[in-house]
């Protein structure tokens, strides 16, 4: 009887090892300034369009590549950042016209959900904060990688995201139609391992 | 249609001009024999809410932003400005009221962005404009609109110009803007000057003042030139020492050349903010 209970309770105890799930641990990372891209894209008259880049951005990115509700972004752009490549356009960029610089220095993105959609993809759910307005965007996010890397020798894990935004809608209307009011958002980034 | 709206140039000059012109036309008629004549004057700061409507767009209440808190201080202005010319008030109590409206604007626009002792200067130096818009064109004087109304031109004028060469295209916009606005109630005031001041008309001259602060305190602009276009407000005493006869002529002559003499300064103010940038003015 002793025997029977003994196996009975081994028995157990693998089916219950084997069956469950192997929980891995969301692991922080910092982004790399050095290797991420913010860039936007507008229409300009409707000749061409316009592209830009944020020079200063920040954040950390909390990944668990097993459980994509255990991830997370949170990314802080200086606005007085901004770069198209023309000093005086940079300087109307900055001006109460557009980001307002001086009054909103920054603009914000915190996760609010991510979902997965295919093995390396997703969609990035966040709560985009402009010209102090806050209102849900959902970003399409590829997985592209994680590893040491074999420049700086660091744990690393790259993302690829892309999304469209109205500027209008949080408060960035001046030029509207004449200048785009949907903004094309491509951003590339690394994060390292905190 | 939607073509012209969206056109600057239009949205700065014809619009308002037409706007403010119609805008006077249609209170004066409103309002009656006697109340008319006082508050036509308040097209003035409702054309150019209506064109910063157009142009930026109504901003979110409350106002994320100083140039929100620019539209909805206007908004308050012009208000204050019908409700106290509606009932008629006059002298130290309608100074009284345009000197809290305006101060607590500027407050409320301005008190984010100090830091320095620069901002502190540049604060003091509004406040002190802004007690020359309150007490120093008292609404009971006698005078017509014309001199008040040249001023205000002259000012509006200078901030937009001063704007444009500084890359905030909305702020010139929007001065311009109420330059033209006030065209159009000159247009009803010249040769004849059929209209009163009044409390709206300091609303408006406060408009200027709240324009000045916006673009001194959040962008790039040498908004210290517009110091230059101060002496615009001096025009209506040269202009009583100008050489010109009592009569219609004489009047329609003297709030012409007055108006010229408020500009320059004005001109003179943009030509600086041009050469500090090196003769290189916005648009790119």
């Amino acid at each position: 009887m002793k025997k029977l209970f003994a196996a009975a309770l081994l028995a157990s105890a693998t089916i219950v090892a084997i069956g469950a799930p192997a929980f891995a641990a969301p692991v922080s990372y910092k982004i790399d300034p050095a290797h991420t891209a913010v860039v936007f894209i507008v229409n300009h008259l409707g000749f061409a369009n316009a592209v830009g880049r944020f020079n200063t951005v920040s954040g950390d990115v909390t990944f668990d590549k097993d459980a994509v509700q255990n991830n997370a972004v949170n990314v802080v752009i200086e606005t007085a950042s901004v770069d198209t490549n023309h000093a005086k356009r940079d300087e109307h960029l900055r001006s109460p016209d557009f980001f307002n610089a001086k009054e909103f220095p920054q603009l914000t993105f915190k996760s609010t959900k991510v979902e997965r959609t295919g093995e390396t993809s997703g969609k990035l759910h966040g709560d985009l904060t402009l010209l102090g307005v806050t209102k849900p965007v959902v970003l399409d996010v590829t997985f592209n990688k994680e590893g040491v890397s074999p420049a700086s020798k660091k744990e690393t894990a790259g993302f690829s995201a892309r999304g469209t935004i109205k500027r209008s809608d949080f408060g960035m209307k001046y030029g509207v139609p004449n200048i785009g009011d949907e903004i094309t958002l491509l951003i590339e980034a690394e994060a390292v391992k905190s | 249609m939607n073509e012209l709206l969206n056109d600057p140039f239009v949205q700065s000059s014809a619009l308002p001009l037409a706007l403010g012109f119609a805008l006077v036309g249609v209170l004066r008629v409103a309002g009656g024999a006697a109340v008319g004549r006082r508050i036509a004057v308040a097209g003035i700061a409702a054309a150019f809410l209506a064109v910063f409507a157009l142009v930026i767009g109504v901003p979110a209440l409350p106002p994320p932003s100083s140039m929100g808190k620019l539209f909805w201080s206007a908004a308050v202005g012009l208000a204050l400005g019908l409700a106290t010319d509606t009932v008629g008030l006059r002298g130290r109590a309608a100074s009284a009221l345009v000197a809290v409206w305006l101060s607590g604007s500027l407050a409320w626009i301005a008190a984010p962005a100090i830091a320095s002792a620069a901002d502190v200067a540049t604060a003091l130096i509004l406040l002190a404009v802004g007690a020359w818009v309150a007490f120093g064109r008292l609404p009971s004087r006698a005078e017509g609109p014309a001199a008040p109304a040249a001023v205000l031109l002259a000012l509006a004028l200078a901030v937009g110009g001063t704007a444009l060469i500084g890359s905030s295209a909305s702020i010139a916009q929007a001065a311009l803007a109420l330059a033209a606005a006030t065209g159009g109630f000159l247009l009803w005031n010249w040769p004849v000057e059929r209209h009163a001041w009044g409390v709206s008309g300091q609303a408006a001259l406060g408009i200027v003042v709240l324009l000045a602060a916006v673009l001194a305190f959040f962008t790039q602009a040498q908004a210290a030139l517009l110091l230059i276009a101060l002496p615009a407000v001096l025009a209506d005493h040269l202009r009583r020492r100008l050489p010109l006869p009592e009569t219609g002529f004489g009047r329609a002559a003297g709030t012409a050349a007055m108006t010229v003499i408020a500009i320059l300064p004005a001109l003179a103010a943009i030509g600086a903010a041009y050469l500090l940038t090196g003769g290189e003015a916005s648009p790119y």
